[in-house]
């Protein structure tokens, strides 16, 4: 009797053990998988780059007194382009419409591209690319060597107008722009077709919404009636979020868009271009 | 009496049969362990975010020259940690990420944690580059912009995520801490 | 002997102190609203375009509803075949009315259409909560939002829009009404009517020839084109007035959406017996012409005595004559010379 307690002592111990290593061995298993990573296949895009001497201005969202400096940079004269997008899905697979992680997008993704590598039907492969998420725009930027624009750079440019590098403060600077955003169906125009702005940039207004870099530092509910005072526990120090420039209804509109949209969102009229540093300094 | 020892290994046995059932094998397309992003935690060691603990995630934003809501995070996280019982304890990592990667070091980190008295297996302090910080923001749908050299103003969420790195739940603003513990109990027991 | 006496006299106070106190009040339920349970599985509001109303609530206990708008930027015509931007919920100026009782749990989702060009949100004076749920349904162009609010209040609300920048979004006619009904529901009437009043701001689009659009110079200098009833000149006149019988009680719910003007609603020909004041609980009586706050709305009820045509207006009467806030209510019944007696016999 004795020895038969032995062995089956013997064996459930035998079990224990087998059963704490087995743990082990999942954690092992866990470690031994491969390094995540994001390679990305460079590619060309042949884009004409217009260089943007910066300095300061009066940001939309902020204390009233502060103005932003904004250092040198070059950005792409237009938007990325649906034929220019389809070059970077072809050499990336994974940002492909059947292939990209629900992570980094919705699944609205290239909604009307019919596959991977087909453009939709009527669409220009001039025109902007849309539907696109910003970690999509991000990871093109990336491919070509760019990034995308800060949202201080962008709304920097965003001052002017065909002739005036800030014409923030003439009568019709905000109407004409809000006429502009009241078009529907813009977004299938190609890029290019109206005049540049006073730096050589072109379609700031006319064409589409586009990504930048920090869209998500907008500190506001989107509830504009708050005015000074946001919520201090929904943002901590949430001193920034009063706006400098009531009557510019066009930059609320743009702002009321960024505050409404999420990094993996994809939008009909919503693309992106790219800029880039520079370490030449004209003046 | 060797009889009743036998089945009290026995029983341990079939306990921890049970830890082994979670299943990692595929990584789930919406996990956030899909970032290739290279983190540095509070005792200095690399890893991907991949390399968490296979445990329920609670996690939150901060940084730690904060003074104004994120001591108040900090609060909501200990005592979050607190209310859990030791079996769920097991099952919960917490997670504290630094939007200012360039104030934060490894080291100041530690130093936070331990003032803090966040010390243990279940404490997770990380740090990466400006760009990844903000990918990382941006998964979570988390607002942040740095306002003065020391100063950011941020969002405060505090998000749970499954073991697979599935984000599962988030509260914001006056976060209701017993609401996160239902929600981390919720997702563990799955 | 006394006791009876005075047993008598105490039940005739009371009689008289109960009868009179229920003259000038609605009966609102003395639950505490918050505490009310919503039973049941979410069901869909039914939801109506103006002039009509859904179904009264009646004796229902709360529920759980589930309201689905859609926001969308269209093109409508204004009035006469002019063409003007509206911006709409449910494709309609003014947007759906919805109607609820006081402890329902209304889920409220919000989808903006993806041919929309600018993120929408709603606001309904009806939630107690942030900004009145515009912040948690803030939807950009094609996405969807969603939150929950108990009615704790009765009463009928506006709702609107309340993106940035909000008196533009207003202005193309994002506004409805929503009713909190009293446990029971309102007391009964024969008609009931959903008008809501809206100044317009309007210039020629410069990329579409003929189509106008806002103005926002004009707004802010509170200086309409029109002023509107439902969003169109003539959408109650014509083949579209309201219409009740001689006999019939009428209730309207006005809504003003604004941006700006406060309206002087009047009736031609017709007193409010009743009056909800603002929209709220207490009554007046006997009322000639109503004020009814930008943003805000009112109830009103009279009985119809008399056949004709009777003109709704803004007794701010340039709006009514030349900026089209004007409508009609055609009274069908036999006449009934006591009330009213046109005929006079020609003086020799």
């Amino acid at each position: 009797m004795k020895k038969k307690f032995d062995i089956a002592d013997c064996f459930l111990l035998f079990i224990l053990i087998s059963a704490c290593t087995q743990n082990k061995q999942h954690d092992l298993d866990r470690e031994e998988q491969k390094i995540i990573t994001d390679t990305l296949v460079p590619i060309t895009a042949v884009v004409k780059m217009v260089y943007i001497s910066g300095g300061e201005y009066k940001p939309f969202y902020g204390p009233d007194t502060v103005l932003v400096k904004v250092i040198p940079f070059v950005i792409d004269e237009r938007a990325v382009t649906n034929q220019e997008y389809l070059a970077f899905v072809t050499k990336n697979p994974q940002w492909r419409k059947s292939a990209i992680k629900p992570l980094y997008s919705d699944s609205n993704y290239l909604k009307d591209w019919p596959t991977d590598l087909q453009l939709p039907k009527n669409a220009k492969p001039n025109a902007p690319v849309c539907n696109v998420s910003w970690f999509a725009a991000k990871a093109y930027a990336k491919t070509v060597g760019k990034r995308l624009p800060t949202l201080d750079e962008w709304e920097f440019i965003a001052m002017a107008d065909e002739i005036t590098a800030n014409a923030r403060n003439k009568k019709n600077y905000s109407d004409a722009i809000i006429d502009l955003y009241l078009q529907k169906n813009r977004q299938y125009n190609e890029v290019k077709l109206s005049k540049p702005n006073y730096w050589g940039v072109y379609n700031m207004f006319d064409l589409i919404w586009e990504w930048t870099d920090d869209f998500n530092s907008i500190l506001s509910t989107n509830d504009s009636r708050a005015g000074q005072y946001d919520d201090k526990e929904l943002f901590c120090a949430g001193s920034a979020t009063s706006s400098t420039d009531i009557l510019n209804y066009a930059a609320f509109m743009r702002f009321a868009l960024r505050t409404s949209i999420k990094a993996h969102y994809t939008i009909g009229n919503l693309g992106f271009r790219c800029a880039k540093d520079t370490a030449i300094k004209l003046n | 009496m060797k009889y009743i020892l036998s089945s009290i290994l026995f029983l341990f046995l079939l306990n921890s049969c049970k830890e082994v059932k979670k299943d990692r094998s595929a990584l789930p397309r919406n996990s956030i362990f899909n970032l290739s992003s290279v983190w540095t935690n509070q005792d200095g060691k690399d890893l991907q975010l991949k390399d968490l603990p296979n445990k329920t995630l609670v996690v939150v934003m901060i940084y730690t020259t904060c003074k104004s809501a994120c001591p108040i995070l900090v609060g909501k996280m200990k005592a979050i940690e607190g209310k859990f019982t030791r079996k769920i304890k097991e099952d919960i990592a917490l997670v504290l990420v630094s939007i200012d990667p360039k104030t934060d070091t490894p080291e100041k980190l530690k130093a936070f944690a331990k003032s803090n008295g966040m010390v243990g297996e279940q404490w997770i302090f990380l740090r990466s580059t400006e760009e990844a910080t903000q990918e990382f923001a941006n998964v979570l749908a988390m607002k942040y912009k740095k306002i003065s050299p020391i100063d950011f103003s941020h969002s405060n969420i505090i998000s749970v995520f499954s073991a697979d790195g599935k984000l599962m739940s988030q509260e914001e603003g006056n976060i209701d801490v017993n609401k996160v513990v239902e929600n981390v109990e919720k997702v563990t027991n799955q | 002997m006394k006791i009876r006496n005075l047993v008598h006299l105490f039940s005739m106070i009371a009689l008289t102190v109960i009868v009179s106190c229920n003259t000038n009040q609605v009966n609102t339920s003395t639950e505490n609203a918050i505490d009310i349970v919503a039973e049941g599985t979410p069901e869909v509001a039914e939801i109506t375009g103006a002039p009509k109303v859904p179904k009264p609530i009646g004796d229902r206990a709360a529920k759980k509803l589930i309201v689905n708008l859609v926001t969308t930027e269209i093109e409508g015509i204004i009035a006469d075949s002019i063409p003007y931007t509206f911006w709409t919920f449910n494709n309609t100026v003014p947007g759906s009315f919805i109607r609820v009782r006081i402890g329902d749990e209304i889920t409220v989702n919000l989808k903006n259409d993806a041919n929309s060009v600018l993120p929408h949100n709603i606001d309904l004076h009806a939630v107690t909560g942030p900004g009145g749920g515009a912040p948690a349904s803030s939807s950009a162009p094609g996405k969807e939002t969603s939150f929950t609010f108990k009615a704790i209040n009765t009463g009928l609300y506006v709702y609107h829009c309340a993106a940035p920048p909000v008196p533009m979004h207003i202005g193309n006619g994002m506004y409805g009404l929503i009713l909190v009904e009293p446990a029971g529901g309102l007391p009964k009437v024969d008609k009931e009517y959903y008008i809501m009043q809206g100044d317009f701001y309007t210039k020629a689009s410069n990329i579409k020839k003929g189509l106008m659009e806002f103005d926002n110079d004009k707004a802010v200098a509170e200086n309409p084109d029109y002023v509107l009833f439902n969003g169109k000149k003539g959408a109650l006149l014509g083949a579209n007035m309201i219409e009740a019988k001689v006999g019939e009680t009428v209730r309207l719910f006005i809504g003003n959406g604004g941006p700006n003007l406060t309206s002087s609603f009047h009736v031609i020909g017709e007193i409010f017996d009743r009056v909800y004041l603002e929209g709220g609980t207490t009554i007046s009586q006997n009322i000639q012409t109503t004020m009814i706050p930008a943003g805000g709305a009112v109830i009103v009820e009279f009985k119809c005595e008399v056949p004709g045509e009777y003109v709704l207006v803004d007794h701010s009467l340039s709006r009514a004559f030349n900026k089209g806030a004007i409508g009609k209510l055609k009274v069908t019944g036999e006449a009934n010379p006591k009330v009213f007696n046109a005929k006079t016999m020609a003086k020799e």
